[in-house]
């Protein structure tokens, strides 16, 4: 973890804290991303001020330390799961106008 | 610069370090270089390009005007989903309880052949059948599931007969097919069976002393395995048809580590494909469960080798197909509606398949019946004795069931690169995970479909020409 610094600091017990920049990340992004991580931790996620999120990851084996690859994987995380918003924010609603169009012959 | 281009729903992960997996809604993929995404997503990607050119060919964005695409792409959705035009058209029968073998996989509630208190009666197999030919679906195909029917023969040919009966009327497209360890067949009810149209599925688990210890008889003086290979030649025989009867074979821990013999031993006795099962391990005691179970990475491990196994048998000049790959392949490569009641979405649960126990209880899946022998009955629609059609299929229940069995939009799924392929199993995760939604990143079935999935997509990427001519010799 110690190659690892802001926004991330480890909190104890194989725990650790990622501060995430809401101006960047919307809190549905926010939440996908952790979903993804409860196989292997409790997850704990607490608005800090209206531009902050901090994320409280805590590994479910008290036994494991936290890798600095997870951290970094998590911020990857981040940003994929904020594409997925982005794209689905724009083009989601072509989605509804697929199935719409698809099933126009059974509602007639 | 910033292009002028509509980006269509698509779904995304990573592929490897240099690569992303592009999939939208109707199956169509596509492998994207880093760079090359970052520069789609924003915009930055020249429409004249090869590569746009083949996203736009998979609609994924295009150029024209987007209501022209949308049209497309709705057709290719409803083709998709046709599977559910027809609702329930599999419905397994158990006709009796009891069975004559003691695998060690057994989870239903089994009876000695002699103890006749789980028999069907006359009176609910009336009911059975009357009740399948309410529902719509122009195909109707009633498994009988055990035990092992062929304890009772004589009501699994009341059910053809009273079926048959009912169909002169009814005008469906109607088929049956038994489902049994084949040991107490014998060449009157092959005639039988094969008068009627009767199709055999039977279980084999690999060679002798595997299928011995997965699958003992009861008996304990009677070699299962060798019965079986007499009764299968007996059953081609009788027929005339290699493929009359099918094999299924369900993965034990004693099985791993043993693909390539098990392949080899369906091979030597005339079957041209397999479908790798892993161990559904619900329902077991803990101590049980550690007995046959094994963790769903040994599995997955095992497919893989006994999937490249395979793949080397077709190169040597063999058909030979693995069941699952063929299905998830039809799915990756074909626009192509496959039916797989284990996964599809929504699932098809109850819609397309239901299964009525020897008392006549209906219930959405099998698993919903070994539920009820824990005196759980979420799963169950009701009886054929006591309500209607429209009570059980049309009920708030099943429903709800379906309603939250859509991996369109169950978390987790909702965003997965692979959710076009895959489905949702809601008896499952009820009964592993507590409840229908499940939970994903736990989830055993999901982990082993993703591996699954992706593995195929490694294949597909690698691109060896002879290996996709087997795929698609496999998906005919
Ligand atoms: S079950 Fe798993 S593999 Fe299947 S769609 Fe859901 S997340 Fe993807």
């Amino acid at each position: 973890m110690k190659d690892f610094k802001i926004p991330v600091t480890e909190v104890g017990n194989g725990g650790f804290q990622v501060s995430v920049d809401l101006n960047i990340y919307s809190v549905d992004a926010v939440t996908a991303t952790c979903y993804k991580y409860t196989d292997k931790f409790y997850v704990h996620q607490q608005t800090a001020d209206e531009k902050t999120m901090n994320i409280i990851l805590e590994a479910k084996d008290s036994n494991a330390t936290v890798s600095s690859e997870t951290v970094k994987q998590f911020c990857n995380d981040l940003i994929d799961q904020q594409v997925r918003v982005l794209v689905n924010r724009d083009f989601g609603h072509i989605r509804d106008l697929i199935v719409e169009e698809a099933f126009k012959p059974v509602n007639k | 610069m910033m292009y002028e281009y509509n980006i269509l729903p698509f779904r995304f992960d990573h592929f490897n370090e240099e690569e992303y997996l592009l999939t939208n809604d109707v199956g169509e993929f596509l492998f994207m270089k880093n760079e090359d995404f970052e520069k789609f997503v924003n915009h930055d990607l020249d429409p004249k390009s090869d590569l746009f050119m083949d996203i736009a060919s998979k609609q994924i964005a295009t150029t024209d005007k987007v209501e022209e695409v949308v049209k497309m792409l709705a057709t290719k959705f409803r083709t998709k989903k046709s599977i559910l035009r027809d609702f329930t058209s599999l419905h397994m029968v158990v006709p009796t309880l009891r069975c004559n073998s003691s695998c060690i996989y057994c989870q239903a509630k089994r009876h000695e052949s002699s103890d006749h208190s789980a028999d069907m009666t006359k009176k609910t197999a009336k009911n059975i059948v009357k009740c399948i030919f309410e529902g719509p679906s122009p195909y109707i195909k009633i498994e009988f599931q055990g035990g092992d029917p062929s304890v009772d023969f004589e009501m699994v040919k009341y059910i053809i007969e009273e079926a048959e009966w009912q169909n002169l009327f009814k005008k469906r497209e109607l088929g049956f097919v038994i489902c049994t360890n084949l040991t107490l067949l014998t060449p009157e009810m092959v005639k039988y069976l094969k008068k009627h149209k009767c199709d055999i599925s039977t279980s084999l688990d690999g060679p002798k002393d595997l299928h011995d210890t997965n699958r003992p008889l009861q008996d304990k003086s009677l070699d299962h395995h060798e019965i079986f290979e007499k009764n299968v030649r007996m059953v081609r025989d009788i027929w005339g048809d290699a493929d009359c009867v099918s094999a299924l074979m369900t993965t034990s821990k004693y099985s791993l580590g043993r693909y390539k013999e098990i392949i080899d031993e369906y091979i030597r006795l005339g079957f041209n494909n397999i479908f790798l099962r892993s161990l559904n391990p619900y329902g077991f005691a803990k101590e049980y469960k550690d007995k046959v179970s094994y963790p769903i990475e040994e599995f997955i491990k095992n497919f893989k080798e006994g999937l490249d196994y395979i793949i080397e048998i077709n190169k040597n000049g063999e058909f030979f197909v693995e069941g699952f790959a063929a299905l998830l392949l039809k799915r990756i490569l074909t626009p192509f509606a496959t039916g797989f009641v284990d996964l599809q979405s929504p699932a098809g649960v109850g819609i397309a398949g239901a299964i009525y126990d020897y008392d006549g209880s209906v219930y959405v899946a099998d698993e919903g019946r070994m539920l009820a022998r824990f005196k759980n009955y979420y799963f169950k629609l009701g009886n054929v004795n006591e309500n209607t059609f429209q009570e059980m299929f049309n009920g708030k229940q099943l429903h709800e069931i379906i309603k939250n069995s859509c991996n369109e939009c169950l978390p987790g799924c909702a965003d997965c690169v692979f959710q076009p392929y895959c489905g949702a199993d809601p008896v499952r995760n009820y009964s592993v995970q507590g409840d229908v939604v499940g939970h994903r990143p736990t989830n055993e079935m999901c982990i082993k479909t993703k591996a699954i999935i992706r593995y195929l997509m490694e294949k597909l990427h690698e691109g060896d020409p002879e290996t996709i001519k087997i795929f698609w010799s496999w998906i005919k």
